[in-house]
């Protein structure tokens, strides 16, 4: 394509000149200089593009810091959840986080001593506070990560795929999650244990989040679904879409979104909230700060004031940490179930129940009825 | 004004060029890193004498792989918008004319985003949108702004603010439609920013159409000049008007894409850097070329090295910067001009 445009111009450049010539023969002064200007120019801007161009050849074998590294400490291959194969080390112990959810499941998998850097949003747990910051998620600063000498910097689906290409291109080697669901970020755990070395540790943690939500399901898989609005953001209404994780959590805490679009983050109308009229609106409590979802202040805002959630007090401010796709998580969802289906975790007998159930599911169903049956 | 001469051109482009070399070693200097002039110096010397593995690999890593590419794209960037810049106010006989203000950089916005979308895996297809969509707007624009066979201004820039907001309004609808993981990364690309670095080849195609359409647009300079006396003016003097225009629209629009593709729409360098270097170095287009070249680069450099370390270690988009630093002085020029 370039090619075609020098093509193109080269001609076009050429007889410009030679018609200035032909001027310059006529005895305009004009052209004479012109050309003799546009000589001088030309090797101006030859002799500053060849330096740029010198550094810019240097740059092009970008693997091969990375490779003396790798030489120096064992490494192997893994291939990360968006189908890059990534070189990690065999014990991962300067580890750069680029997203709040990453730092803690860094955490929760005790590793939070070779977490060398995460991002200005990390601010759980409070230790993640001290650790160096490389700023935000959507545009870290590079040369902050690349001064920490990361040996595994982890990344995912809100990082901005560029600055995963660019880390690349520095030869450090990124390990990217990218899950849309509850299952995939217990997946993601587990991925992230084995690329940083700790496959033991993050085995037991997914055996015991898998466990909870599977007590959380049988307490509420017999209930009937209650059909709640998650609100992302109020001015404007932003919830969420089928296919994220916020609306798995929702349905395994036996609610249903009544948003149910393709796009992850839609902006909904309030008139179409009006009409589907919600059970519930959820709230995470990230924003308690500016009030949104005070209820008095709901109950005066014109759509709000409408919905018979807000009238009847049906709201639910649960941890924010169903924004974050780590294995708190499971606490928000655990959390959000006991505010929807109360009556699953009224009595102490429902617990014990679920717990003899627990080794026998066949009978688990019967328990259920007979639970909603006395309550 | 002096008139030109060889040796005053020679002068000022060798003091500029002087301005921009201070300028990259002040980028280089600062950042998240910090490094002394002297230690800089002594480096660069053991990179030109091949002795670039004494230096401890971070730090090699740091400057050199990323605050020196980051910088050459700056320089580029900023040449390519500036000239393209002075191109456009000589060519629309308009002061105000620049490709952010004329909707060209929103037009090459709107094409690399559709060849993004058509071609996905093609990133020479990006500068190739970038520039159909410049060449396409800045002639709906012109054609817009005729009227009875001559240019009115006011009408030129009106249709070139209607096209920038018309071409933001089909970018908005896309990136919402088609949400997806390619697309999210572009809300920071159309604020105009460097921090994403372009590939290998892309800094070879632009490194040589900037030299390319820059110096066909300066063999045209002399024709410039007597094409801001009015097009009919410049016809008696001899001057092809028809090839003239040609040849500047199609390398102004080259440059414009080539700076959208690599770097978003990086607002007012364009616009203020020729006014600027005017108003220093005179109106001869045979002078101002150059120097606007030179010095929308120092300019692009310096504003991104401020976008890199005002709030570290956040970095802020250098689209931001130009429009609040450029914005005041547009104004302040704008008034200067009236009285």
């Amino acid at each position: 394509v370039f090619l075609a445009r020098l093509f193109y111009l080269l001609p076009e450049i050429l007889r410009m000149r030679s018609q200035d010539k032909t001027r310059a023969a006529e005895g305009t002064r004009i052209g004479q200089r012109n050309r003799a200007h546009a000589n001088i120019v030309a090797a101006i801007l030859a002799l500053l593009a060849l330096p740029c161009g010198g550094a810019w050849a240097r740059q092009t074998n970008p693997q091969q810091s990375h490779a003396s590294r790798a030489a120096a400490s064992s490494t192997h291959e893994v291939t990360d959840e968006i189908g890059r194969r990534v070189q990690v080390p065999q014990q991962a112990t300067r580890i750069v986080s680029l997203a709040p959810n990453l730092t803690e499941i860094v955490f929760a998998l005790g590793e939070g001593n070779h977490l060398a850097g995460d991002t200005d949003f990390c601010d759980y747990p409070a230790e993640a506070l001290q650790k160096t910051h490389v700023g935000g998620t959507v545009n870290p600063n590079m040369e902050e990560i690349a001064s920490l000498m990361p040996d595994l910097i982890l990344a995912t689906s809100i990082n901005r795929r560029e600055t995963v290409n660019a880390l690349d291109r520095l030869g450090l080697p990124v390990y990217v999650t990218d899950p849309h669901s509850v299952e995939e970020m217990i997946m993601s755990v587990e991925h992230i244990g084995n690329a940083v070395g700790v496959e033991k540790t993050s085995k037991a943690l997914s055996e015991n989040l898998h466990a909870r939500l599977a007590d959380l399901d049988r307490r509420v898989s017999g209930s009937a679904q209650r059909r709640v609005l998650f609100a992302v953001w109020t001015e404007p209404l932003i919830s969420v879409g089928r296919d994220t994780f916020i609306a798995d959590a929702l349905r395994r805490a036996g609610g249903r979104s009544v948003v149910d679009t393709a796009t992850e983050w839609p902006h909904v109308s309030m008139e179409e909230i009006v009409k589907l009229q919600p059970e519930f609106v959820i709230f995470a409590s990230a924003h308690t700060g500016d009030a949104q979802h005070d209820l008095e202040t709901l109950r005066s805002r014109p759509g709000w004031r409408d919905l018979t959630a807000i009238q009847q007090g049906n709201i639910v401010v649960i941890s924010d940490a169903v924004n974050r796709p780590a294995p708190r998580m499971v606490d928000a969802i655990e959390q959000l179930a006991r505010a929807l289906h109360p009556e699953a975790f009224a009595s102490g007998a429902s617990r014990s129940l679920s717990t003899i159930t627990a080794d026998h599911p066949e009978i688990e169903s019967d328990m259920e009825e007979v639970c909603l049956c006395t309550h | 004004m002096h008139p030109l001469t060889v040796r005053r051109l020679l002068w000022t482009c060798g003091g500029l060029a002087l301005l921009l070399l201070a300028s990259v070693v002040l980028a280089l200097k600062l950042g998240a890193v910090p490094v002394s002039v002297t230690e800089l110096v002594l480096d660069l010397g053991r990179i030109a004498l091949g002795r670039a593995n004494e230096l401890p690999s971070e730090y090699r890593m740091i400057i050199f792989d990323l605050r020196l590419p980051r910088i050459l794209l700056g320089i580029l960037v900023g040449a390519a918008l500036s000239v393209a810049g002075a191109s456009f106010q000589a060519l629309l006989r308009n002061p105000l004319a620049d490709p952010y203000v004329l909707g060209v950089s929103s037009g090459a916005a709107l094409g690399s985003i559709l060849a993004l979308i058509i071609a996905p895996g093609l990133a020479v297809m990006t500068p190739v949108g970038a520039f159909v969509g410049a060449i396409a707007t800045i002639a709906g624009v012109y054609f817009l702004g005729r009227r009875e066979g001559q240019l009115d201004s006011t009408t030129l820039l009106l249709g070139g603010i209607i096209s920038a907001s018309f071409f933001s309004a089909i970018i908005m609808f896309l990136m919402t439609t088609l949400a997806g993981r390619d697309l999210r990364g572009m809300v920071f690309w159309l604020m105009g920013d460097l921090s994403t670095p372009i590939s290998a080849g892309m800094q070879w195609v632009f490194t040589i159409g900037l030299i390319a359409a820059t110096v066909a647009i300066y063999s045209t300079s002399a024709d410039l000049n007597l094409l801001l006396t009015g097009e009919r003016e410049a016809t008696h003097l001899g001057v092809d008007v028809t090839r003239v225009k040609l040849v500047v629209y199609v390398s102004a629009s080259i440059l414009t894409a080539l700076a959208v593709s690599s770097s978003g729409a990086i607002g007012y360098v364009g616009l203020l850097i020729p006014h600027i270097v005017r108003l220093i170095f005179g109106s001869d287009y045979r002078l101002l070329i150059p120097a606007s070249a030179l010095c929308g680069a120092i300019a692009i450099v310096l504003a991104d090295t401020l976008a890199r370390t005002i709030v570290p270690p956040t970095e802020l988009p250098v689209g931001a910067m130009t429009a609040m630093a450029g914005a005041p002085v547009f104004i302040y020029l704008l008034r200067r001009g009236l009285r």
